[in-house]
């Protein structure tokens, strides 16, 4: 649809402020190159004061009148009844040439000058500064259903291109003009679609339509065309394509394409065999409530009272996980509830409501504002938080309308997800699922580690395709290996059920002997220890032979002052009695800026992992941190105890360190305790690596493998995207081991306290490099042992020779699975 | 009796002078349920239309209800420009090129004004509008000509009617306008422009007596 002589439709922008319609003529003339339409401008009563004058509109609808016809936009208000009041003025053959458009002004106006620099008539103009609107909804998330849904074009046959978008601002609005503008006057149909993103197809010929595509950097657009100039259209598609840069240069890299969603392969992420029928975790159904069900003070403290079950639910989940994995693991909680309190989430959710909102829908909003906030950010780690975000949402949402957690499809069975929040994992009872198998997920997440303290098997990673697998099928997992098999053939079956019977067998066995040494076939005794964070954690170690780690953090995290001597002692006395007196190794605080304690002054920091924390952070805090070796000098008075400092990158930290050890024992003033131990975490690799200048200092060194390897191979193990990288067994990380066996010497003992301890096909590959003490979960310990008593030292160490030369870790696991 | 040119003209006046004196009393009626500005507005727009006047008195209603509608919409600024305005215009349509109106002339005058408003604002009964002030008070005009009663006494009556419409406008919540957006907040408000128009149809009962 052209306008009559081949003039243009002129525009009029009507507002009660001129500088706020000179300002947005500014903006939509942007948009056109080569001249573009008439606009004329009929906005406020003078430069300054607000006000609308149909007289002015009247005025401006004349000149911007060449025949072609007129689209008028307004802003609100008096602006429409001035408009309409003018179209009653003007010259009645003229009126019928004008349209009013109810366009939203700037989204319009950008929209509706593009759409008439083209030649588009004035009811087509008007067409599209309306839509104008319906990307804005859709990028906001927020328009209602079908609202953003034009009507499909039909299916054509027809030439295609394809453009793959080089701008790293992607499609935006200029490019998209250009080509708005290269099909305007062709006799053809011209669509486009983002195959990336597996949209819809909509016309070339609408600005707004386009923008709906949400093109991103290395998106690939496809554009068809039909009629009879549909070979010239897709020539000039491409051609103003490449012209305005849209696919021409690779300014820069395209993230989105070179960040994976998932694991690169399936990864076993905790042991066991597990075959039955598939139970698919349902997302959330919830609905979120739309309608105010009282005014803003009763949607308010609706939202207070959803918001204090979900922190009394969060509550519960953090106590539970603290005694079943540990106060490292439950600290996710403690993040989860500040989470819930945010003024910035509280301020935006309150402000919504106050705007008539229902709670529920203000709440969704204002969390959704916050998660898209984080994940715009441009570190990681902060991008990672947008998660934890939507996970505390999602629960007050539920609070909100009543509604159950995800819910799995009833029946024993394995446990098929797209992944687990921390708090689904810990929910899950052992007793009805038997195996998990998540299609993204890391084996080092959180969720991953909740799933081996409760021994549930479980592979990661395993791909988005598991999630088609049908409620019922039978899934096969092993959670050593990786293996997922949907639907096993009777002999795959059985080949699962007979690995899984000799597990059993072995499990039997293991626990027969669990309070036997562990002590290789050719004799040497290795130390295996129980990870404690409590308690409560030790009394469940059957067979343990030392408590390897105890994570004192339990005593610090969630309470407002620092324990004092006295509580210390009589914990740390408590994980004693619990392990029957055997030997306790107290790790010194072990925090940082991910988990601030409210006591301890911390600047916040763009990397807490990179931060102050561990023996950093006590180093700081010189009285918090005499206070607690005070506690642990006087506990190794009354019962074995090794102390170990945590994060520890230079030997000067260590002597400093030591010296606040020394200055504890002489304010006791009862002597060095005879049984008291000295020993370093090795986590960082500066330690690994110069282990024999902290050899002398020591009578032990514990290799905590989960943030060795973090640190080693630059993967945060909370993040799934580059899960797979963050593999203890990697050869780089082995290498660090072995290094740190060397450094250690003879005289000082070598343990690892991280998960790959724990790991079936390790143990041989870590006795092996050198280690004598592995540290592990306390269900793990029986298993652990049992695998020590297979080991052959002189088999272990040429299999640490091999692995320690194969070229990734996938060789490693290949080399040490059991069997092998 | 009939409404003489210069009796219409003093109607406008007195309107003007009322809206100066009543300017604070509608603008603070205006910041409770709307932008605060049509005391204002209208003081602003009613004072440029007695200044033309001034300068150039009109021959006949047309011609002065035309002045006083077309200096309003480019003086006014807010909703109420365009609203007297068109108001304005469809009175001077209606009355004609003529230098007096008898009582029904007026009446229909009146009414097609009030048409006028109605097709521009969409306003219905209940709205908390002008037009709930206004249509009352034409109708009691029409119903006391029709009784026989004299145009002054009849636009006494179309006064109080006005007045009347003005006060149940206190409970109704706002559906349209600025004041739309307070939703349920804008009760217990009287309606600015209902007030308004209530001193237009006084002026006139006090001009045309």
């Amino acid at each position: 649809m052209t306008g009559p002589a081949g003039g243009l439709v002129g525009i009029v922008v009507v507002s009660h402020s001129r500088a706020l319609a000179d300002a947005a003529v500014a903006l939509a003339r942007e948009m056109v190159h080569d001249g573009g339409p008439r606009i004329e401008v009929a906005a406020g009563l003078d430069e300054t004061t607000f006000g609308t004058d149909a007289a002015a509109i009247t005025a401006a609808v004349e000149a911007a009148d060449d025949g072609a016809g007129v689209v008028v936009l307004m802003d609100l208000g008096s602006a429409v009844l001035s408009a309409e009041l003018a179209l009653e003025m003007v010259d009645p053959d003229l009126a019928t040439r004008v349209v009013l458009c109810a366009a939203p002004l700037v989204e319009g106006l950008v929209a509706a000058v593009v759409t008439a620099a083209g030649g588009a008539g004035a009811a087509a103009v008007a067409a599209d500064a309306t839509d104008a609107l319906t990307a804005k909804t859709a990028q906001l998330g927020s328009a209602p259903a079908g609202a953003d849904e034009a009507p499909a074009p039909p299916d054509v046959e027809g030439p295609t291109v394809t453009l793959t978008l080089r701008d790293p601002h992607g499609l935006h609005a200029r490019p998209a003009s250009r080509l708005v503008g290269a099909v305007r006057g062709l006799a053809a149909d011209v669509q486009a679609r983002n195959t990336s993103t597996g949209s819809g197809w909509v016309p070339v010929a609408s600005l707004s339509r386009l923008a709906t595509l949400g093109g991103l950097a290395g998106h690939v657009i496809e554009v068809r065309a039909t009629g009879p100039d549909a070979a010239t259209a897709l020539d000039r598609v491409v051609a103003a394509a490449a012209d305005s840069g849209l696919t021409g240069a690779l300014l820069a890299a395209p993230q989105e394409l070179l960040v994976p969603d998932t694991p690169a392969r399936p990864l076993g992420a905790s042991p066991g065999i597990a075959v039955g029928p598939a139970r698919p975790l349902r997302a959330a159904a919830f609905e979120i409530d739309e309608d105010p069900a009282g005014d803003p003070a009763a949607e308010q403290a609706r939202l207070a009272r959803a918001r204090a079950d979900a922190a009394h639910a969060i509550e519960a989940v953090r106590d539970h996980t603290a005694t079943t994995a540990g106060a490292d693991e439950a600290a996710i909680f403690d993040a989860h509830l500040a989470l819930l309190d945010d003024p910035d989430l509280l301020d935006d959710a309150h402000a919504r409501i106050a705007a008539g909102r229902a709670a529920g829908r203000a709440w969704a909003d204002a969390v959704d504002a916050a998660a898209a906030a984080f994940a715009a950010l441009p570190r990681e780690y902060l991008r990672a938080r947008a998660g934890d975000v939507r996970a505390v949402g999602d629960q007050v949402l539920r609070a909100l309308t009543g509604a159950d957690g995800p819910a799995a499809t009833p029946g024993d069975g394995v446990l098929v997800a797209a992944d687990l929040t921390p708090a689904d994992a810990a929910g899950l009872d052992p007793a009805t699922v038997t195996g998990v198998v998540l299609a993204a997920g890391s084996p080092t997440a959180h969720a991953a580690i909740l799933l081996r303290a409760k021994a549930i098997p479980a592979v990661v990673g395993a791909g988005m395709h598991v999630l088609d697998v049908a409620a019922g099928t039978v899934v096969a997992v092993d959670g050593t290996t990786g293996e997922v098999l949907v639907d096993p053939t009777p002999a795959q079956a059985e080949r699962f059920a007979a690995r899984a019977a000799e597990q059993a067998d072995r499990a039997r066995a293991a626990r027969a002997r669990a309070c036997e040494p562990a002590v290789t076939r050719d004799g040497t005794t290795v130390l295996v220890g129980v990870n404690a964070g409590s308690a409560a954690d030790a009394a469940t170690a059957t067979g343990a032979d030392l408590a390897g780690l105890v994570r004192t953090e339990f005593l610090f995290l969630g309470r407002d002052d620092a324990p004092g001597v006295d509580e210390q002692e009589a914990a740390y006395r408590d994980v004693a009695a619990a392990l029957g007196g055997r030997r306790i190794t107290l790790r010194t605080l072990d925090v940082g800026g991910d988990k601030p304690l409210p006591y301890v002054p911390a600047a916040a920091e763009a990397n807490p992992f990179l931060g102050v924390r561990g023996l950093r952070l006590a180093l700081r805090a010189p009285d918090l941190f005499a206070t607690q070796l005070r506690a642990i000098v006087r506990t190794a008075h009354a019962t074995p105890v090794s102390v170990m400092f945590p994060m520890v990158s230079t030997v000067a930290e260590l002597l400093a360190a030591r010296a606040a050890l020394d200055a504890a024992i002489a304010a006791e003033g009862r002597g060095v305790p005879p049984q008291l131990q000295v020993g370093m975490m090795v986590e960082v690799p500066a330690a690994a690596l110069r282990a024999a200048a902290f050899a002398p200092h020591v009578d032990f060194l514990s290799i905590g493998t989960n943030d060795l390897t973090q640190y080693t191979l630059a993967a945060e193990r909370g993040n799934d995207a580059v899960a797979a990288l963050a593999d203890p067994l990697d050869p780089a990380v082995l290498a660090l081991v072995a290094a740190t066996c060397r450094g250690a010497g003879d005289d000082v003992l070598v343990a690892v306290c991280g998960e790959v301890a724990a790991d079936d096909a390790a143990a041989a590959l870590l006795v092996g490099l050198g280690v004598r003490e592995l540290s592990v979960a306390a269900p793990a310990v029986a298993g652990v042992k049992q695998s020590v008593r297979g080991i052959d030292l002189a088999a272990a160490a040429a299999l640490a020779e091999q692995a320690l030369r194969a070229p990734d870790a996938e060789t490693v696991r290949a080399l040490a699975a059991p069997g092998h | 009796m009939s409404a003489s040119i210069d009796q219409l003209t003093d109607w406008v006046r007195r309107f003007a002078a009322a809206v100066h004196e009543h300017r604070d009393e509608l603008t603070r009626l205006d910041s409770a349920i709307g932008d605060a500005d049509h005391g204002s507005n209208l003081d602003r727009g009613m004072t440029a239309v007695v200044a033309a006047l001034d300068a150039e008195p009109q021959p006949s209603a047309a011609a002065l209800f035309k002045k006083v509608g077309m200096t309003l919409v480019s003086t006014v600024g807010g909703a109420s420009g365009p609203l007297y305005g068109t108001f304005f215009l469809r009175v001077a349509t209606a009355s004609g090129e003529v230098t007096e109106l008898d009582g029904p002339a007026f009446a229909k005058a009146l009414r097609a004004g009030l048409e006028g408003v109605v097709a521009r604002g969409k306003a219905e009964a209940g709205d908390k509008t002008m037009f709930d002030a206004l249509a009352p008070a034409v109708d009691a005009l029409d119903a006391a000509l029709a009784d026989g009663d004299p145009l002054g006494e009849s636009l006494r009556a179309a006064a109080t009617a006005a007045a009347s419409g003005r006060d149940a406008t206190i409970p109704l919540v706002a559906r349209k306008g600025r004041a739309s957006y307070l939703g349920e907040r804008s009760a217990g408000h009287q309606d600015p422009g209902a007030t308004s128009v209530t001193l237009l149809v006084v002026a006139a009962a006090e001009a045309l007596a």
